[in-house]
Formats: structure tokens, sequence, C-alpha cells
């Protein structure tokens, strides 16, 4: 074997290079939140949260503070002159993250107001100072810092906070306390503000009001040793109080083997052939058409199907509620009632109207894991863009692109619908432009034929392999939808809606029509 | 708002004898005016700063004086400490000086309860006496 020379041709010596510094990190206890940061929040850490008033500042450091309090581990929480502690945990014990068992000995709460009053900067730290070394915390929070910064004063206003923020930084990270310090900022303090230079993070909350929706979103602006998802991210709050959607939700996942991939059936099997055997497993199937054309039928025999081959299925709804689809399904004698019971299929109805696409998408993963489903219906897009905030209603293309790659990447099949209107002189897929975005097309429409509007179908495209180019009519009856006869060769232009026939009518019509009244 | 339920009362008077028990040897003489308040009174202000304080002891002298006229008399000073009880205890019965001390801490006690609620109040007097049982109020 070769020995590796230097240059000078002497074999050289592997030297171990000493080991960088590890750096942990520590749950947010926020969900979404430690992925967002890149794992967590970084120990040590001198941290400031920012932004407006109700933007969920004081109940993130609430969150961070339960997370990781205990009796051994302490937490101090320095109030300032901003919400009285006392109006704090009245309101903040309404979350199910508050653990009042862990007030006292784990989280302490200590009110600066009196030295912010009566004493300078180098006061203000003393007492910091004095309460630190006194229970070793693990994390400090000062609430509202914005209201201690004030305290600067004189003509050396900017030296004397500098100073103040240097030596807090060192006196904290020196006790290896992590450190988040809360303040109303907007963004034009940003530039100048010394306490943002010397921040390891900056974690800045915005609330917008787009029309009559609330959108509020988190930056990571920095974040000192690691790397975090750059940009807005989604964030919400409930009763669990906060919770971010990184923007990049599902991008990373695992993708399934395209050689393993099978043929799925959609539960009507002249469609199926129609599809080359069916649908491709993990494609994403667009079903466009006009109200009324079956779309929803579709998209339940698809789901039927599944459940009948032991696959467990998801219908994510926007435009009807769980009991009206189910007993609409039941019309056509698609059981959707016993599937739910039993926990094979499950129903996401949402319609708050200032939704992200990242939330229904987590709320879909959150239900693709639960039932490890196979199959999901996005009934329809149409639908799901209503029930979004104005907002994310301008980046619908861009969440849907990801939405659809991280539900197929799941190893999901997906069937979409999307109702558009016929018009009679051509032929469109989506009032979107997304066609780029989906494996499969079916189109659905309305054709004019012996004074009958009947109902015609199409695929359009199947990204996976060959497909039939038939245009064939269909009807829906008391079973659903089932695709009828062979393709229409007596008609020319059955894509306007208005055919021309171009041959004799062999066929007798799919449905009955109306008697003529005698005269 | 009266918060100085019946029940509250009861536990109060419950405190004040098991402060008195475990502060100092039976017998002597208390060192403090209303020693509970006064034990009350750094926690506290250190929760919600003595302004914090002093808001909540005036509003619960002003609720327990309706009750108890005399406590009227008494004063609050800047560090949120009670004062005037000196004159009263020369004038008034140990027994009535024990009774107001009583209402005080309940009403007290019954403000913590209507803005945190039972469960934080009893967490931050078990921090104070550790020892006391039964904090169910």
């Amino acid at each position: 074997m070769k020995k590796k020379m230097t240059k000078t041709g002497k074999p050289s010596k592997k030297v171990a290079s000493p080991h960088k510094v590890k750096i942990h990190q520590l749950p947010t206890g926020v969900r979404g939140l430690d992925e967002i940061l890149g794992g967590g929040l970084p120990e040590f850490s001198f941290n400031i949260v920012a932004g407006a008033p109700g933007c969920g500042k004081t109940t993130l450091a609430h969150q961070i503070i339960f997370a990781n309090a205990t009796a051994q581990k302490p937490v101090l929480y320095f109030t300032v002159l901003g919400e009285p502690a006392l109006k704090m945990l009245r309101y903040q014990q309404q979350y199910s993250f508050f653990d009042p068992a862990k007030l006292g000995k784990a989280i302490r709460f200590i009110n600066l107001s009196d030295a912010v009053l009566g004493k300078d900067l180098s006061g203000i730290l003393e007492e910091i100072t004095k309460e630190v070394e006194a229970s070793n915390p693990s994390i400090v929070v000062v609430d509202s810092f914005r209201t201690v910064a004030r305290k600067a004063q004189g003509n050396n206003t900017e030296m004397e906070l500098q100073t103040f923020i240097q030596n807090l930084a060192l006196f904290l990270a020196s006790w290896h306390a992590t450190t988040f310090l809360i303040g109303e900022y907007t963004d034009a303090e940003m530039r100048d503000n010394p306490a943002f230079t010397v921040a390891d993070g900056l974690f800045w909350l915005t609330q917008n009001v787009e029309r009559n929706s609330v959108v509020r979103k988190l930056q990571i602006i920095k974040l000192r040793g690691q790397g975090s998802v750059p940009g807005l991210h989604t964030i919400r709050i409930t009763g669990d109080g906060l919770q971010a959607f990184s923007r990049t939700l599902g991008l990373v996942g695992k993708k399934l083997n395209s050689n393993r991939r099978r043929l799925l059936s959609i539960g009507m099997p002249e469609l199926d052939k129609m599809m080359g055997g069916g649908i491709l497993e993990g494609d994403s199937v667009l079903v466009a058409g006009p109200s009324g054309t079956g779309k929803s039928t579709l998209a339940t025999q698809f789901l039927t199907e599944g459940l009948r081959r032991g696959e467990s299925g998801i219908a994510a709804i926007f435009e009807e509620r769980p009991e009206g689809y189910t007993a609409r399904a039941a019309s056509f004698g698609l059981d959707l009632s016993t599937p739910q019971r039993t926990g094979k299929l499950e129903m996401i109805y949402l319609r708050p109207l200032d939704l992200s696409v990242d939330e229904t998408m987590q709320e879909i993963l959150d239900a693709v894991k639960r039932l490890n489903a196979k199959r999901l219906v996005i009934d329809s897009l149409v639908g799901f863009e209503m029930a979004l905030a104005p907002g994310f209603r301008e980046d619908f293309r861009e969440s849907l692109y990801r939405m659809i790659a991280a539900l197929t990447g799941a190893g999901v099949t997906i069937l979409t619908t999307v109702e558009i209107e016929d018009n009679f002189t051509s032929m469109q897929f989506s009032h979107y432009a997304i066609s780029f975005l989906t494996d499969d097309i079916i189109r659905l429409r309305y054709v004019e034929i012996e004074g009958q509007l009947r109902k015609v179908m199409v695929v359009i495209k199947m990204r996976g392999g060959n497909h039939s180019k038939d245009i064939r009519e269909y009807i829906i009856n008391h079973k659903g939808m089932a695709v009828i006869g062979p393709r229409h060769t007596e008609y020319a232009r059955l894509t306007t809606g208005l055919p021309e026939r171009i041959g004799q009518t062999k066929e007798a019509a799919p449905e009955p029509k109306a008697k003529s009244v005698e005269a | 708002m009266n918060g100085a339920t019946p029940k509250l009362k009861e536990f109060a008077r419950r405190l004040l004898a098991h402060n008195a028990a475990w502060d100092k040897p039976a017998g002597t003489k208390d060192p403090e005016n209303f020693p509970v308040c006064e034990k009350l009174r750094e926690p506290l202000s250190k929760l919600t700063g003595v302004g914090g304080f002093r808001s909540l002891l005036s509003r619960a002298l002003a609720l327990s004086g309706e009750e108890i006229s005399w406590l009227r008399a008494l004063h609050i000073k800047a560090d949120g400490s009670l004062e005037g009880l000196e004159k009263l205890e020369m004038k008034s019965e140990p027994r009535d000086i024990a009774e107001g001390e009583v209402v005080l801490v309940a009403q007290l006690l019954g403000l913590l309860v209507t803005f945190i609620g039972p469960a934080l109040t009893a967490g931050l007097l078990h921090d104070i006496w550790p020892k006391m049982s039964d904090l169910d109020f």
C-alpha cells in the first residue's frame, strides 16, 4: 500500500484534529419550530424574540420555559413594567402546556419593575446578577426588555446600552443560561439596535390583517451556530400555544421506490383500462370538470376501492360537511361510515377561511401518519383555495407544489378534484395552471348529443405510462359512476361540447330520452 | 366583589395558627404585626413588584374594612408593610386583632384566587409554608 507523502517527501503523520465544540440544543416546546431552527435552540445562546403586540412573543417564551424548566435547571422569568405577572399567569394558564406544578421551584417569576424605576442600567444588571447567582438558572427571560433598554439615558445612551447588553450577555452565558429578551420592536428598529447586534438568535414575529383574515408569521432572522430554515413561516396560536409550519414542510422526506410502484384501481374497471391498468401508486391525479359531472363520486369510488382492498384513506373536503359527504356516498351504495368508525378512513373538514396551505398539509400529513393512509382525496381545489386567508391564495400554486410533493413523497396517491366551467369552444383542465403538478389528468365534461346533455370523460395525461386516448361517455347511476360503451366514432369535435355527427347513430342513448308528447 | 368566602376565612384561620405554631415557640409574643400578611409581602412583591403587592393589599384592606371597620385605620407603607397596628393593639383585644388578620388574609387570598386561580395560589402558599397541609380553599 502506498504511503501518503508530504511536500518534503516524508510520510505524513495522521494528526488528530481537535473536536469542534458541540452545541447542545434545547427543545422549544413549539410544534414545528425545532425543525425550522435546525434542531432546537442552541444552548447558552442569547436571543431576542421581537414583534408587535399580540404576535405571541410571551406565549412563545412560556412554551420554551415550560418545555425545559426543572427544579434542578430552573428558569428565571423577569417581568418588567409590561404585562403584570398576575395577569400573565392568569392568561397563560389557559394553555395546555402550562403546568402549575412547575411554578415556584422550576419557574420563578421575578418582578424587576422597582429596579427599573429606581436604578440605572448598572443597577438593573446588579439586580439580575444577584438573582441569577442565587438560582443558577438554565434559562433566563426578560419580558419586556424594551422597557429595560429605555432606561439608557444621558448623552451616551447608545454606548451605555451596548455596554449593558454586552455585560448581560457575557454574564448569562458564563452562568450557562440560555437567554430570551422579549421586546416590542418594529422593522425599522432592527438596523441600529445594539441588542440585535449582540444577539445570537433573532426571532421575528408578525401579525398581518389581510382583508378579514389574520395571518401570523415567524422569521428566524439570525441564529448563530446552526442552519435554520430561511423565510417566513406561518404560525397559529391555539389552546396548545403556538404551532409553527415550516415553509419547507414536507419537502424533505422519504421517496417511493419507483421500481416497486403498484397500479391502483380507481374502482371503475373501464376507467382502469383507460389508464393502462390503474393509477400508479404515489401519483397525483387531477379530476377536472364542471359541476355535476361526478368528480366527488369518482373521488369517493377511488377511496372506497382502496378501503375494499384494505388501504386506509383520507378525504380532505372543503365544500361539504363530512355527514353530507358520507350520506351522498351512501346514495351511490358507497359506504364511508363503517371505515370512519373502524379508523380506516378519516375525513378532514377544514373551512376556517384563514388557513395556510402549510396548516392543511400538516393536518393531512398527521392523518396519513396516523392511519398509514395510502389514498387521499382533496375535494376540491376551489374549496381549498377559498378556505385560505387571502394572503395565502397568492402563493397557492407554490404551496400546492410543496403539498403534493410532500404527500406523494410520503407514498400517498392523491386524487384532487377541481371544478371548471365548461365553455363550448375549448377544453381547459384547471383555472390554476397546475397541470404540471399532477401526474395524471382526467377530464370530465358535458356534451350535447341528440337533445341530451350527456357526459364524457377522457384521460388527458398519464406521466407514468400509456393511456387510452378515447373519449368515453359515462353515466352516474345509483351504483356510482360507470363508464359505458365504446368510444363514439360517429361524432367529431366532442371536446368542444357541441359535436358534429359524422356517421350513423348505431347505439341507443345511455339514458332514456323523454317521450314525445302526442298531439 | 367579596372573594373571602367562609371556606377561605377558615383556611386563613388555619394558616394563621400554622404560621404561629411553626414560627415561634408557644407562648411567646409575636414579633410582627399581622405576621401572615408580612410573610406574604416578600414573595408577592417579587412576583408582582412592590407596587403590585400594594395594589392587592389596598384592595384587600378596603374589602375587609367593610366587615371589620377598624381595619380601615390601617395604612400601607411604600414597601408594602402595614402601619397603624400598634395604636389599635392598645385599644383592642388580641382576639379581635387576630380576627382582623383572618379577614384581611382571606380577602388577599381571595384576590389571588380570582386572578391566578386556586392551583397557582396554593402553589405559592406551599412555597412559603411548605409544611402546611390541606391547601384546599
